[in-house]
Parts: structure tokens; sequence; C-alpha cells
């Protein structure tokens, strides 16, 4: 009886969690002879699967992807490489001024996003010799309008490090020693001794960043409202609003979404191991 | 260090080029609906050699935001279709450069003047009139027929009778088929825009002559405001009824809406567009109405100005008609759209509009009053339409209220006036 | 491979502090304790690896939160220059701008639903999965909407909750009800923000729970079930004391996440109908981009700040009180 109950509400969870995806697929389907009738109809009289075609000719759903995945990959390669980097030698290295910065890697996570949105968003417009800027006129816009604008704001995740800090601490010292009375240089030393060892949580740290970043909304629409051909698939959908603004376009909006949705979904079913290992004990 | 030389470069290039960017053109229409100013930017890429035109769409809701976004970036387009209510904000802001002495004289020699008017603030022009856009009442006869209606109603009390007799519920109470609807928009232009037909329609302005203070607060701006919300009050229509998508559904009898709408009707009700009529807005016999406008202006800080005001001269003059004696391409567009031009040459080389659109073009003409064009319109109409669905929803006594918002909005007069 | 709590990266989205030491994330190797250095061990090497870390400390970090106290005391129409004008934003906002007060009051009603309705939720929803069979499968189900853009959570939902003929209202038709009026009736759009922003948070919640629960020993839990004590009451006694630190840290993001990220209201709601679910960071962010009155907004970003700061570390102290 206990174990009905306990399955039970899982499944209901899971039916409240899946029901608003299903809600998005069956929406996309309806024509306009469902949603032009009074009341329209719920399930479409004659599934509309062209509408999937339908969102890469009326949208520029192939630039938008593009941009998603350039910046997301830039950003997650980026942000392994200054993790790891950073995290090493926090962990493995003992000199003047590391506990100073590992209290600003602590620290630094204590600032909201909202704080930084303003001061960065000028920073990168006044960035000198870039985008119309001289050595010190500032009428142009900066990397504002490039993908540096994207991609720079988040190259250091503060999380990232330390965490792959925690994991650096883990190897035992000995193993560099030798590698380094072998003669191996220090990057050869973390790059091919330390970092196979962390393997499994350096692919989690890629897999969030990428997840995150594909998702990131705000900072890249504030950054790209003026300059569409930069924009990504969230941020596309969200400020090509007048493209769904009749009944019809409305199952067009709903396919976008779901476009936009199935490539991260797809991601996370494929590595589900690894998004296991990240999410729970391994 | 070579990479890096390689990047300054490559950095310096990309400014040097900056000179070769096209001119671009940013508006709020899908590129479908621009479709014969698109073929208007080719033919002039063609006659002048060198010069590029990018189209860029923004969405309607967010184009004031992103186009002041825009400029704090220092990444602005050269030209802009501007609603005249975001003219005085942009103009505040030094965003709009006037018009070139030459071209100001085509405006005023071609153009209506009412429309002139929704482009000029302080008496200086600050672009070429494009799309205009009236309000009247649009009914589907069919629902009202159905009802027992046969003529769509002239007054208030005539478009509540009619209202009450369309209206249907489900069996929990919704609304299924509304009698009138308000439509939802962003900026409030659902409700503010038919609020001002009402006090249009009882000779009262929005605001004195010298914008120093506003009749918000008025008989007529009360008891317009009652008049809407009593539609809600009565169960006459609710504001989960959406006119936007629930007239073309055949799921409304009846609405104030403007022109500029038809094709989505069409769309939607298909054969079912036969039925719908429009008609006077139904506030008797001095009824009047509200009119709007766009218009093409320049960025004052385009490195192109000059043949960015070419380019805006080209399209709305008939030197871009497709065929001799054809309209100008924005011309020809906006008779796509079921929109309206107050361009005299356009108007005359077009063909007589449909029966749809003929009741927009004569009202127009004889008894639209242009939407009142004072700084800061763009907030002081947002408090309006906040104030209005707040009355609308019964939280607020129209009275008190109105009161209220004709302080606030004389607050903000003050600064300016 | 160990336990990870939460998203790196999330910390920009949700304002939230994944860093803080939970019993999911591995234990804090205090940084001084310890003395691995290796005699041999060159200088240079860490500067040259934490090179990045810190050219984007210094610009991306310090320069911004400088840049971003220098102008809430400014007045800054950034088309123009800015202008010292003192205090008077600080002024101007909190006690002159009756809108700012009523977006810190909706801002709290957010964050206060969140940590109220999705903390114990997640975590009676970790209680049944950390003891049910295919945990692979409910949890792939369950972080499902964490994977998903916030445009798509916020649409999604705007069509589920249509008044008219939104999934939730036809399926409450059916029932014979009418259902509320979702996003056009002030206080149930509210409601609908919350209930988005649970369901969105659900899942990650219950993961960092669950990992918690997993790491307590299970002869703790067996011998009180001899005792004769009930599973629920177990639960309630036992367990969620045993896990206090995940509780501490769940309670702290949510509270955080939900005063400070706006893209779901934004997206779903833009803080209306009329005004009713205007968040203060969704308020700066239109002061900003849509007034252009940078001085003001930046004011705002920092009053909003300053509160979840002092309320942060005072709920720290409070869980952790109660904890000892």
């Amino acid at each position: 009886m206990r174990a009905v109950l306990k399955y039970a509400a899982l499944g209901l969870v899971a039916a409240l969690m899946l029901l608003p995806f299903a809600d998005m697929f069956v929406g996309a389907l309806r024509g306009p002879r469902d949603v032009f009738a009074n009341p329209p109809n719920y399930f479409p009289v004659e599934p509309q699967w062209s509408v999937y075609a339908r969102v890469f000719d009326e949208l520029p759903m192939g630039r938008w992807l593009f941009n998603s995945v350039v910046v997301t990959l830039t950003i997650t390669v980026l942000q392994v490489a200054t993790s790891t980097l950073a995290g090493f030698a926090l962990a493995k290295y003992d000199f003047g001024g590391r506990d100073a910065i590992f209290r600003l890697v602590i620290g630094a996570q204590m600032f909201p996003f909202f704080l930084f949105i303003i001061p960065i968003f000028f920073l990168l417009r006044y960035v000198p010799l870039a985008g119309g800027n001289g050595l010190t006129e500032l009428g142009g816009s900066g990397l504002l309008g490039t993908y540096a604008a994207l991609v720079l704001p988040f190259i250091v995740t503060w999380y990232g490090v330390f965490l792959m800090r925690q994991f650096f601490v883990t190897i035992p010292d000995d193993l560099l020693e030798a590698a380094r009375l072998d003669g191996a240089s220090e990057f050869r030393i973390f790059r091919s001794i330390a970092l196979p060892q962390i393997a499994p949580a350096v692919w989690t740290l890629a897999l969030f960043a990428f997840v995150y970043h594909w998702n990131e909304f705000i900072w890249t629409m504030t950054v790209t409202r003026s300059a569409p051909e930069l924009q990504t698939l969230p941020v596309g959908i969200f400020l090509l609003e007048d493209q769904f603004n009749t009944l019809d376009q409305k199952s067009l909006q709903q396919a976008a979404l779901a476009v936009s949705v199935a490539p991260v979904i797809f991601l996370f079913i494929v590595l589900q191991k690894r998004f296991h290992a990240a999410t729970e004990t391994g | 260090m070579q990479r890096l030389l390689t990047a300054v470069a490559t950095l310096a290039a990309t400014t040097a080029a900056a000179q070769d960017a096209p001119i671009t053109v940013a508006m709020h229409y899908t590129e479908e609906q621009a479709a014969p100013l698109l073929a208007c930017f080719d033919a002039y890429e063609e006659a002048n050699p060198g010069t590029t035109i990018e189209y860029q769409q923004l969405s309607y809701r967010d184009y004031l935001q992103t186009v002041l976004t825009s400029r704090i970036a220092g990444q602005a387009p050269d030209i802009y279709n501007v609603y005249s209510i975001w003219a005085a904000q942009m103009v505040d802001n030094d965003v709009l450069a006037p018009v070139p002495d030459d071209l100001g004289s085509f405006v005023t020699d071609t153009y209506a003047g009412g429309t002139v008017g929704a482009a000029t603030i302080d008496g200086t022009l600050w672009g070429v009139p494009t799309e205009v856009s009236t309000y009247m009442l649009v009914s589907n006869m069919a629902l009202l027929r159905e009802a027992g209606i046969e003529e769509p109603p002239t007054t208030w009390d005539e478009l509540r009778a009619a209202a009450e007799a369309v209206t249907t519920r489900n069996d929990q109470g919704r609304i299924k088929t509304a009698g009138f609807a308000f439509a939802e928009s962003s900026s409030g232009a659902g409700v503010t825009h038919p609020f001002y037909t009402l006090m249009f329609s009882k000779g009262q302005d929005v605001y004195a002559e010298d914008y120093a203070t506003a009749n918000l607060g008025s008989e007529a701006a009360v008891e317009a405001a009652s008049q809407l919300a009593g539609l809600v009050q009565d169960g006459l229509t609710d504001r989960t009824v959406d006119a936007y998508d629930d007239f073309p559904a055949g799921g409304v009898g009846m609405m104030i809406m403007a022109n500029w709408y038809e094709s989505a009707i069409r769309d939607g009700l298909g054969d079912g567009f036969e039925d719908v009529v429009v008609s006077q807005i139904p506030t008797g016999e001095d009824w009047r109405t509200m009119q709007y406008a766009f218009f093409m202006g320049v960025d004052s800080g385009s490195d192109r100005q000059e043949a960015a005001w070419d380019v805006v001269r080209f399209v709305n003059s008939t030197d871009s008609a497709a065929a001799d004696g054809g309209p100008s391409c924005v011309g020809q567009m906006m008779a796509d759209l079921g929109a309206l031009t107050a361009n005299a040459d356009d108007n005359a080389a077009l063909e007589e509009p449909d029966a749809f659109t003929k009741p927009f073009q004569d009202a127009l003409a004889e008894r639209a009053i242009s939407q009142p064009n004072v700084l800061q319109a763009s907030e002081i109409e947002g408090l309006i339409g906040q104030t209005l669905d707040t009355v609308i929803a019964g939280e607020a006594e129209p009275g008190p209220a109105m009161e209220d918002l004709n302080t606030r909005v004389e607050d903000i007069l003050f600064e300016f006036y | 491979m160990r336990k990870v709590a939460t998203a790196p990266g999330a910390d920009a989205a949700s304002g939230a502090v994944p860093g803080v030491a939970t019993g999911a994330v591995p234990r804090v190797a205090r940084p001084g304790a310890m003395d691995d250095r290796a005699p041999g061990a060159p200088r240079l090497a860490p500067w040259l690896f934490l090179a990045p870390l810190l050219v984007f400390a210094a610009v991306f970090l310090v320069l911004p939160l400088g840049f971003s106290i220098y102008l809430t005391f400014t007045r800054w129409n950034p088309l123009g220059s800015p202008s010292w004008v003192g205090l008077k934003q600080y002024e101007y906002l909190l006690t002159r701008d009756p809108v700012f007060w009523d977006t810190l009051g909706h801002t709290f009603i957010v964050a206060g639903g969140l940590v109220l309705f999705g903390v114990p939720l997640s975590l009676a929803l970790a209680a049944v999965f950390s003891r049910a069979k295919g945990r692979r499968v409910w949890r792939a189900i369950f972080y499902l909407p964490q994977v998903t853009n916030i445009v798509a959570i916020a649409y999604i939902w705007q069509f589920l909750l249509d008044d008219r003929y939104g999934l939730v209202n036809r399926g409450l038709g059916l029932l014979g009800y009418a259902g509320p009026d979702w996003l056009t009736d002030g206080t149930w759009a509210m409601v609908s923000v919350i209930v988005v922003m649970v369901w969105y948070e659900l899942g990650k919640n219950m993961l960092v729970f669950s990992a918690a629960i997993d790491g307590i020993d299970p002869q703790v839990i067996e011998a009180a079930t001899l005792d004769g004590a009930s599973g629920p009451r177990v639960f309630a006694s036992i367990t969620v004391p045993l896990i206090r630190p995940a509780v501490v840290f769940v309670t702290v993001t949510s509270f955080i996440t939900g005063m400070g990220w706006f893209a779901l209201i934004l997206a779903m709601t833009n803080g209306g109908p009329r005004g009713a679910t205007d968040v203060t960071a969704l308020y700066m962010y239109r002061m900003a981009f849509e007034d252009l009155r940078m001085g003001r907004a930046s004011a705002a970003a920092m009053i909003l700040f300053a509160i979840i700061a002092v309320i942060a570390v005072l709920q720290f102290r409070l869980l952790r009180e109660r904890a000892a």
C-alpha cells in the first residue's frame, strides 16, 4: 500500500513535469482550422507537421542555432580551461596570496548577476580601439555587437574554479612529484597527469556550462537587442514576438520553442550517465 | 605577440570597413509585410552602386526600448519608422535628426495636415509620415444577426444591447462568444485608443491647448472610462477575451479596432469575412475617432544622414513607383497591409480601397483627431492604460481613479510645459 | 565520483551561492591546513595558471562593481555624461518612489513563496524519491525543466494558463470549475509566477536533498524504524535534522534566487497585469534600458543586493544555530 502511494506520488509529479512539454508539442501541430474555431480545438483535427519546416523557412532559425552553438561551445571550452587551470593552481601549489585568491573565489559567488548588467554593458561599449572606438574617442559601440560581448563576461565561473579545486585537492602529491622529478613541465603535469584524474568532474562542469549558457537569456538579450545577427535561439524567439502575433502563428511559436528545447533535452538524455554522476552520488 | 598584432590589425580593418557598412532601416513590420519596400531597396541599390540597404525587423512591443538600447550601445540603425507617441522621447534624447528643408516642403505639400502634425514636435518636423490608422467599430454581422440584430449599433446604448444579445457563456460561466472585446496589447493601446474615441466624441480634448494641463479628470473622461468599464461589469465582455485573437476566430461580436488588422481578420474568418462590417464609432451623430501615425526618421548620429534621407525620400515618393503612375513603395505597402496613407500622390495613384477600408479612409478625412503628441506621450499613455485597466477590472472607481490619473499626468507635463 | 550540489554557472543566473558548503558538496579542505608544496615546485607556474582568473576578476568583477557603486551617486542618461547627485537616487527610491516599495513587496512575496512552497515540496519529493526504484528515469524527468530555456518555460506556461483555452482551465472546466484568471488577475498572476518557479526549481532542489539523504548512515534510520517510529516520523525527526546543512543551503539559495532572478517574470508577465508581478530586479532593468536612468537603476540594484546579503547572512546564522 505504501509502495503504491509512493509511486503514485512520483508518477503525479512526473506528469506535472511532462505535461507542459506535451502541451507545447500538441500546440505546435494546430492549424488554422483549430485555432480559428470558436471554441478552438485542443487536439488538432489534422496535425500540421509541416510547421517544423516552416520554422526553418520563416524564421532565421539557422542563424540562431549557429549562434547558440558557437557561443555556448566557446564559453564552455573557456570555462573548463580557466576553471581547471585556476583550480589546479589553488589546490596544488603553495604560494603567498593563495588563501586570499581562494577567498576571492568563494566571495565572488555572492554577487548576484543583476549587479553586473549595467556596468559590464558600458565597459564593453567603452573598450578602446574596438567597434569604431578610438584610443580616447569612445563614440563607437566597442565590443557590443560582437560575439566577444556574449562570451567575455562568462569566461570564468567562480563556482567552477571552486569545484575544480575541490577535486584537484584529492589527487595525491606523490603522483605529481614523480612527474616533476622526471623533468615534466608544470603545464604537462597539469595536462597529462592531474587533469585525467578528475576527468569525470571536468565533464560534469562542461555539461552544466553548456546547458546553462545554451539557455542564457537576459544578458544575451541585452547586448544583442540591436544586433539581430548575434541572437541566440531563446533571445531570437523572444524578440521576434511580432512574428507570432496572430493566432495561426502561435503554433509556429510553439514549434520554434520545441526546436530550441530539443538539442539540450537530446544531450541530456544521451549523456544521462554524466548528468547522473553530476547530480548524485556516483 | 604576432597573434596579438594580427588581432589589432583585424580590429583596425573592421573599423575602417564601417564606412561602407549598409544603411540600416529598422521597422516593426515582418519581412513579408515589408515586401514592396524591400523590393524598393533593391531598386535603389541598383540605381546607386556602392550603397547597400539592410532591413532590420524589431518587435513593435520592444521598438522604443531597442532603439534606445542601440543608441546607448553606439550601434543605432540609420532609418527608423517611429510611432508618433515614441517620437517625443526620441527627440528629447536627441536620437532623431530634423528633416532637411527640401524634403520638408515635399512633406507639407504632399501629406494631409493632421498627419504632418503627428510627425511634428515643438514646431519641428522629424520625418516623413508613413502608416496612418484610425479606429472604427468593426462588427461580425453573422453573430449579430444570429442574435436578432440587423444593423451595427450607432449609439452606446445600442452597442450595449447588441453586445448583451450576442454574448453567450459555457457551463462554467466563462464567455464563449463575447458581444464586445478589447484588444490586449502590452502598451495599453487596446483600451486607451477606444477611450480616446469616446472622449473625442464628447467634444473633449485630452490636453489643454498649451499642454500644461490635462482633461483626464473631466466629466467626459470619467464618463468614457465608466462606459468602457460598464461593458465588463455588466458581463458584456471581460479581459480574458482578446479582440486580436478572438475576433478572427469568430468569437467576438464587435470591437473598436484600427484598419491595419484587416488581413488578420480576413485570414481568420475566411469566407466569414464577408459578414464583417465597419461602421461609425457608436456615440451618436457627433461621433469622432482617433488617428495615429508612424513616420520615417533618420538617426541624428548616423554618419550618412544625407544618404539616409535620400532613401527615405525615394521610398515615399512616386519616384519609387513600380509602374508609371503607380504609388510609392511605402504607399503600395500600406495598401497591401490594409493601412492608410496620408500621401496625396499615393492616394491618387492607388485604387479605391475595399469595403472594409473605405469607411476608415473616409473617417480619416472627416472625423479623425490626431493622437495628442506631447512630450513623454509614451509614458503618459502607459499610465492612462494602467488606470483604465484598473477601472475596467473594477478595482477602482472611475471618478477618483481618473482624477488621480490627471494629477499624475499633469505632474509629468509640468516637467516639460 | 563525488557529489556535486548544483550547476556551476547557476550562480550567474540565480544569484545563488552554490559555493557554500553543504552536505552535498565535497568537504572543503581548508586552504592553509595542508602543506603540499613540493620542494622543487616552481613559483611562476601557479601565477600563470591563475592569470586568466586574475585578469577576469579585475575586469569583470572589481571594475564593474566599482563603476556600479560610482553610478549610484549619479544621474546618468547614457546619451549624455553622468552628473554627480550624491545620495539623491537612494533618497528618491526609498522615500519618494511608491513603485520601488511595491516591487520590493512583490520581490519578498516571490522569494517567500519559493521558499515556503518550494523547499518543503522538494524535501517531500526527495523523501519518496530516495527510496524508489528506477531513480534514473525519475531523476531525468524531474530535472527536465532545469535544462529548458527560460523563454520556452515562460511561453509554455502562458499557453497552459491561458484563461479560457489553456490546458489548466480546460481541465478545470471538464471538472465543472470555471478556473481562475491565472494571468489577467493580479493576485492569481502572482500565484502563477510562484507556481512556475517552484515547478522549475523542484527537480534541482530535490536532487540536493536526495544526495544528502543518501549520505546518512542507514543504520541510524534502521534503528529508529526498529523502535517503531513510522516512516514520515522518522523522516521528520531523524532525517531532516541530519541533512540540515542541505536544508540551509536550499533555503538560502531559493531565497536568493527568488529575490534576484527576473528572467522568468520578464518573459512570462513582464511585471503585469497592472504591475502585480513587478519585482525590483525587473524594475531596475526597465529603469536602465527603457527609461535610460542608469544612476537610479544602479542604486536600485545596490539596495536590492544589500537586502539580499543581509537576509542571506541572517538566514545562515539562524538556521545554523537551530542546528547546533
